[in-house]
Parts: structure tokens; C-alpha cells; sequence
């Protein structure tokens, strides 16, 4: 009876402790997918980002010294318990990150009214770039249609009139994060002449890709596009090496760069690109500062041979473009707690230069890139990054998508959204 | 004691016939209905209406549906979460298409869709039983999930593949879409399921009800005693899909705002079918004692160590929730295999001879 009185004491306690950590603080929660079909993929970002909040508060004790509460919420992935996450977190958060082109679509709606910035780096919904339509949500530094742009542009050596007469299949997921490019790469290839053949892989057949690489190797397409996630990847990469299709014919979005998905078949995927708008620096100031305070400190969750995989240091990107965030709000208001409204000010007006890239000690990881209150995106272009056998290497340079063609495209792609969505209030003092 | 019946006498067979005939279980309701109608909308925050409140009666609904050909005429179905579907997309065009419609006709229309694509299904079950149908049905789930993916029209062309919720009013208050309220969007879901709760009661104490059972119980002798079985059959189906529909609509429309294909695939069938079998075949409480138990219980389950203060992380917790949550389930289904129903009227009957067991 004593110990159980002592253990209501303790957690009474706790409670109010806890309740009082809360109050202070920076509180910016993350929707993670730890558990569920995509936790392989999902684990590594998690960690990356967990660890850069980790480290900043082990070092500088949070952002502009105020403590950062990165709390997690699981979802698995699934839409409904994001959902569940949002609600039990929108409350003190300033931020919030969905993780799934799932939940960012049925967050987005709800963002006008809840007054809380999305922040989806890479993913969600591609015309989420025109900041006048979608106020809160910001998807920096690369949209998906940036990547199809970048990929595009590679293959045809900077010309993309060079591609007239090829054939292009897109490899996707059935899904609406697959789907996603699509509107892009048609644009493409109407205007440019080149064939472009979707080939859609149902979210049941992800591990059993036969019917779709029997289609590839009957229409023999010049090049192969790959907009897949979690298990879809593995099982396309190991399809590819069956059927021996040329893996340097295979290129893959950022999400189809995960180091484990390469490693099952190691050297025979020699070859294989996927386009990256972030690239692993193990050498990078930063990642000392990581191995010594949260690594080697026991604090990470992550295992000695993550850390230098490009999935890991994306985490560590993306907690980044938070950071930054929130210090150009704080420098801007000059308050070290921001709210949510502030917040948004300060990921609009992020400036990421090189010489802050330098000073953040991260240089190479990711191109600097400035947002405004028109580009939530800020088109900064990427890398190819190339799998040399073990390892992603970079294999290219800088790339930098079609801002103009894309722009055409976004546009008219928000205006329907807010339509559809009326009443949708946009912002009206935007100039830019 | 508390479920005393002695001196509560039924001097007409109207009275003998009335749906409580034990005036507790009326207070027991009255109660129930108190909380539903006045109380938790009064108390409740964002979170318990988002998470709690409104999937609990959403689910429940779409259980009280399956129940319905399931429980009372015995006809297996895996093909729920499509019926779901069709509802959902129903309601999408209808609202899209007319969007001064009332939000509360199109809701209610939407089932009739539904129901007439579960008669086109049902019409195997005349040859097929058991779980050959329960096959039959499935084949209606991936084909209607895999025709939400491939015909565009459903979701007018939208680039992602999904529909999302447009902004509807009635009476000046937005009801649907990210506008509106979550204590009008619960008190919507309320009236609808409150109507569909009175209909299945009468419908199930009723002429039809009966027929259905006796189609369950041994379809061969209710033939012989005179019973249509393609009339009964397809009239389960019928009734079911449409309140299925009806549950498709409101989980769209009134709680999650947007929603892809593969939201409708198996995984919720089975769902809404553990909560139909876990609370209790051919029972209309079960539906609601089931629901609270698949749906809204893992919710609490997971914010309990942040309430206490336990620090552990999210994923574990997860891993706990599925641990517990189906620990919880094989203990139900060990203690009372007929469901949390059943197991309550065996309590109930416990306490109208308490104190003095014979």
C-alpha cells in the first residue's frame, strides 16, 4: 500500500511538473511513423530530426535560448491517427509536421482556421508553393515538381527539346503522393515531344512488382522514373536487377534514396540516381557536434551506421529549416517565444546562405534557398545522388528545376484548389 | 436492488409490448441520452470531439449496418468499407454537383446509392452461404476500391487522386468542410445516427426483423414456413448497405474532411466487423459497447502515460496500445464470446435477482 501511495505521489508530481515544462518552451511537435509499414523509411528521418533539436538544446541551449520541446507523436503512417495527432497537439504547438501526403491534405483545409503553419519539407501537395494560396503551408527547398523538373533536366543535359522521341515511364505509387508529378511530366511531354508512359503500382502489389516491370521490359521506355516509398522501393530496385534493366536508365525521387533499400542488392545496384535536395556530409562541423553531444551522450535513438546515411542527414536538414525558422521569427519580433502566427513570418522570411550554411557548420547539405511570402518553396534545386555499390554518392551538379514552367503550372493548380476549397481566404498584401 | 422489477405490473399488452419494459433500462437510457445530447457536447474539447466523440458514433453506425446483415440475417460480408465508399463518393458528387443541397438530404441520399449497389452484390448470397459469400463480398471491395482509384469522374479529376469536403452550410452555419465546428458537426452526426438507431430497433423488433432471423437461424425451414428467402435477403442487404452508406457519407463529410481510395479498402471492413462481432452479433447496443472499445479506447489508452507523466516515447506507446487493445479483445471474447452485449444482459441479469441468487 506504501509504495502505491508513494508511486501516486510521484506521478501526481510528475503531472505537475510536466505541466509546468510545458508552459516554457519552444513546443514544436513532429507526427512521426516509428511503427507501421513505412517505419524503415521513416525511422531514419525521425532520428535526424530529433537529434538536431537534441543537440541544439544540448549546445545552445534551444533557439535563442529558449528550450526546444520536440515532442512526437506516433502514427504509423495512418491517416486516421494523424488526425488524432493533430488535434492533441495543435493546441501549444507552433508547428506542425504531417508526414504523409495523406494527412497534409486532410491538415491543410484546417490550417486557415487553426491558425498553425504546416511544415511538409519535400512532400505535400506541390502548388503548396504559392504562398498567397496557402498562407501556412511551406514545403522547402524542393517541391515534387522541382524534382521532376531536376530529373528531367539531367537526362537531357540542360535541353530538354534533346529528349523529343524518348520514352519515359514513371514507376509510381497508386497513391496521391505518386500521383503528384504526373500533371508535370504531361506539360513535359507535350511541350518537348518525348512519350510519357505512367505505370502505377497499387499500394497491395508494392512487393510484387511483376506486372508492372513485365510492362517495362515490353515497351522498353529510355529512361525509368520512380515515385516510390517504404517497401515499393526495395521491391522495384530488386525487380530492376531481375530483369537487368539498366540501372543508370533508373532514376528515383528523394524518397527512393534510402540507403537500406540499396543495400539489399549492394553492388548489383550499382548505377542506380535518385534526386536529392539534401546530401549526407559526414564530415560536416555539424555532425560533430552531433556524434559528441547527443550520440556519443547516449541521448540519440539512432545506430552508428545511420548517421551517415542520406536519410538521417535529411532529418537533420529538415529540423534545420525549422530552426532556422523559428530564429528569423525571434530575430524579427524580438521575443524568444514565438506563436504560431510568428512563426509563420519567419519560415516565409528565411534566408539560407551559404555563409549561414557555413556558420551552421552544414555546408553541402542542402543548396541555400530563400523563402517570401509569394514562394514557400523556395526552389532551390538538388543533386544527383548516385549509388556507387555502397554508398550514396554525389553525382552531379547543382541541378536547378524549370521555376518559370513550374510557376505556370502552380498557379492555376492553387487558384483550383481555393476554389474548390471556397471560402479560401488568400493573402492579399503579398506583393512578390 | 438497483434493477428491481417487482411491483412494476403490466395491466394492457400495449405496456407489455413497450421497448423497455423494465423501467430501469429506460432511466438506464434517459441517462445515456442525457450524456450524449447535453452533457459531453457541454464538456467536451476539440480533441474529445475530433478523436473521440464523432469516430466512436461514426464507427458505431456503420456497425449497427453490417449487424444488421450480419447478425440478424446471418450473411457474412467483407465488403463494409466499400459500401462505405459508395456513400462517400455518393455524397462528393451529389454536393459538387448541386452545391445548394442540404447537406442532410444528400447525407441520407447517399445511402440509397449504397444500398443499391449492396442489392447488385447481395444477389449472389440466393446461391451462395457462409464463407463463400463473405469471398463474394470481397470481390465487391476490391473492385469498388480499385473503380474509386481508376474513374476519375468520382473525384472530379482531382490531380491527387482524393476528394476533399467543400465548404457546406445549412441554415447560415457551416457544417461540413474545415469551417465548421466540431460541436455542429457532432450534434449532425448525432441526429443521424439517432434516426438510423430508432429505424433499426423498429425494424429489427418488427415482422421484417423476424424474418431476417429466421433466414439466419435455418434458412431451409423459414422457406417452409413461407418466407422469401430472395425478398429477405436482399432486403438485409439492402437496409445494411444503406445505412452503411449513410455511416460512408458522415465519415467523410462530418469528420475527416478528405479521403483517398485505399482509406475504403479491407483494413476498415475488418475493423467495423471486429466491432460488430467483438460488441455482439444481432444486437443494436453491441454496436455502440464494440465501437467504444476498438475505437475510442486505444485514443485514452494513449494519452494515459502523458497524463501520469511516464516518460516513454510515442512509438512505444503505440506498441503497448496494439499489445493492450487486443489483450483486451481475447479476454472479451474468452469471458463472453457473444460479445460485450451479451455479456451486459448477463450482468443486468444478475442484478434483478441481487441480493437473493436461487
Amino acid at each position: 500500500m506504501k509504495k502505491l501511495t508513494n508511486l501516486a505521489v510521484a506521478s501526481a508530481i510528475a503531472v505537475v511538473t510536466a505541466g509546468a515544462a510545458m508552459a516554457e518552451g519552444l513546443n514544436v511537435p513532429n507526427l512521426t511513423y516509428r511503427t507501421g509499414p513505412f517505419a524503415a523509411t521513416g525511422i531514419p528521418l525521425m532520428n535526424g530530426q530529433r537529434d538536431y533539436m537534441a543537440m541544439l538544446n544540448a549546445r545552445d541551449g534551444g533557439i535563442g535560448g529558449v528550450p526546444v520541446e520536440f515532442n512526437e507523436c506516433e502514427t504509423g503512417y495512418s491517416t486516421e491517427k494523424g488526425v488524432e495527432c493533430y488535434e492533441a497537439t495543435k493546441g501549444e504547438a507552433i508547428v506542425t509536421q504531417p508526414w504523409s501526403t495523406g494527412i497534409t491534405l486532410q491538415v491543410l483545409p484546417k490550417t486557415n482556421v487553426d491558425q498553425i503553419p504546416i511544415l511538409a519539407p519535400g512532400y505535400g501537395f506541390s502548388p503548396m508553393a504559392d504562398g498567397r494560396v496557402f498562407q501556412w503551408a511551406f514545403n522547402m527547398p524542393s517541391s515534387y515538381w522541382d524534382g521532376a523538373s531536376m530529373i528531367l533536366n539531367e537526362l537531357g543535359g540542360g535541353d530538354l527539346s534533346s529528349l523529343s522521341g524518348k520514352k519515359i515511364a514513371l514507376l509510381h505509387l497508386d497513391h496521391p503522393y505518386g500521383k503528384e508529378p504526373i500533371p508535370f511530366f504531361e506539360a513535359m511531354a507535350e511541350a518537348n515531344g518525348f512519350e510519357f508512359l505512367p505505370i502505377p503500382v497499387g499500394l497491395k502489389e508494392m512487393q510484387n512488382q511483376s506486372a508492372q516491370w513485365l510492362q517495362i521490359r515490353r515497351e522498353r521506355p529510355d529512361y525509368v522514373i520512380m515515385w516510390g516509398w517504404g517497401a515499393m522501393n526495395a521491391g522495384a530496385i530488386s525487380e530492376a536487377v531481375k530483369t537487368r534493366y539498366p540501372m543508370d536508365q533508373f532514376i528515383g525521387v528523394w524518397w527512393s534514396g534510402h540507403d537500406a533499400d540499396l543495400a539489399t542488392v549492394g553492388e548489383s545496384g550499382t548505377g542506380y540516381r535518385s534526386i536529392s535536395w539534401s546530401a549526407p556530409q559526414p564530415d560536416a562541423p555539424v555532425m560533430a557536434d552531433i556524434r559528441k553531444l547527443v550520440f556519443d551522450a547516449g541521448d540519440s535513438l539512432a545506430a552508428e551506421d545511420e548517421l551517415n546515411s542520406v536519410f538521417y542527414q535529411r532529418g537533420l536538414v529538415i529540423s534545420m529549416i525549422l530552426a532556422e525558422g523559428i530564429k528569423t521569427a525571434q530575430d524579427n519580433f524580438d521575443a524568444a517565444e514565438i506563436d504560431a502566427s510568428q512563426l509563420r513570418w519567419g519560415l516565409e522570411n528565411i534566408n539560407l546562405t551559404d555563409e549561414r550554411l557555413a556558420e551552421l557548420g552544414m555546408t553541402g547539405m542542402v543548396p541555400p534557398f530563400a523563402t517570401s511570402c509569394a514562394n514557400h518553396t523556395g526552389h532551390s534545386g538538388g543533386w544527383m545522388l548516385q549509388w556507387d555499390g555502397a554508398q550514396f554518392v554525389p553525382a552531379s551538379g547543382h541541378l536547378m528545376p524549370d521555376s518559370e514552367t513550374i510557376a505556370s503550372l502552380e498557379g492555376p493548380a492553387a487558384a483550383e484548389y481555393a476554389e474548390a476549397n471556397a471560402p479560401w481566404p488568400v493573402n492579399e498584401d503579398c506583393e512578390g | 436492488m438497483l434493477f428491481r422489477t417487482a411491483g412494476q405490473f403490466k395491466t394492457s399488452y400495449l405496456k407489455d409490448q413497450t421497448l423497455f419494459p423494465v423501467r430501469q433500462d429506460a432511466i438506464l437510457l434517459g441517462i445515456i441520452l442525457a450524456f450524449a445530447w447535453v452533457i459531453f457536447p457541454l464538456t467536451a474539447s476539440e480533441f474529445t470531439f475530433q478523436t473521440l466523440l464523432i469516430p466512436v458514433l461514426v464507427y458505431s453506425l456503420a456497425a449497427l449496418g453490417l449487424n444488421i446483415l450480419t447478425g440478424y440475417a446471418g450473411q457474412l460480408s467483407l465488403g463494409t468499407g466499400a459500401f462505405m465508399g459508395v456513400g462517400a463518393y455518393a455524397c462528393y458528387k451529389m454536393i459538387t454537383i448541386f452545391p445548394e443541397m442540404n447537406l442532410l438530404v444528400a447525407v441520407l441520399v447517399s445511402g440509397l446509392f449504397s444500398a443499391f449497389i449492396g442489392v447488385l452484390f447481395g444477389l449472389p448470397s440466393l446461391r451462395i452461404k457462409g464463407f463463400y459469400l463473405a469471398i463474394a463480398t470481397l470481390a465487391a471491395q476490391f473492385f469498388l476500391v480499385w473503380l474509386f482509384e481508376k474513374w476519375a469522374w468520382l473525384y472530379n479529376y482531382n490531380a491527387s487522386g482524393a476528394i476533399q469536403v467543400p465548404h457546406v452550410e445549412m441554415l447560415g452555419t457551416p457544417v461540413a468542410g474545415p469551417q465548421a465546428a466540431s460541436m455542429t458537426q457532432y450534434y449532425f452526426v448525432l441526429v443521424v445516427v439517432t434516426l438510423m438507431t430508432i429505424l433499426a430497433i423498429n425494424l429489427t423488433r418488427g415482422t421484417q426483423g423476424r424474418i431476417w432471423k429466421a433466414t439466419r437461424d435455418m434458412d431451409i425451414a423459414a422457406e417452409l414456413i413461407g418466407i422469401n428467402l430472395l425478398k429477405s435477403k436482399l432486403t438485409a442487404f439492402a437496409v445494411s448497405s444503406y445505412i452503411v452508406g449513410v455511416s460512408g457519407a458522415l465519415f467523410v463529410f462530418l469528420w475527416r474532411g478528405a479521403a483517398e481510395p485505399n482509406l475504403f479498402d479491407i483494413p476498415i471492413s475488418f475493423r467495423i466487423l471486429f466491432i460488430a462481432i467483438i460488441g455482439g452479433l444481432g444486437s443494436i447496443m453491441g454496436n455502440y459497447m464494440g465501437a467504444i472499445l476498438i475505437v475510442a479506447l486505444p485514443v485514452v489508452l494513449k494519452t494515459l502515460p502523458e497524463t501520469f507523466g511516464i516518460p516513454i516515447s510515442s512509438a512505444t506507446v503505440e506498441h503497448l496500445n496494439v499489445m493492450v487493445v487486443g489483450a483486451l479483445i481475447v479476454f472479451f471474447l474468452i469471458i463472453e464470446p457473444h460479445g460485450l452485449a451479451r455479456l451486459w444482459t448477463l450482468i443486468r441479469e444478475k442484478f434483478i435477482i441481487w441480493p437473493f441468487p436461487h
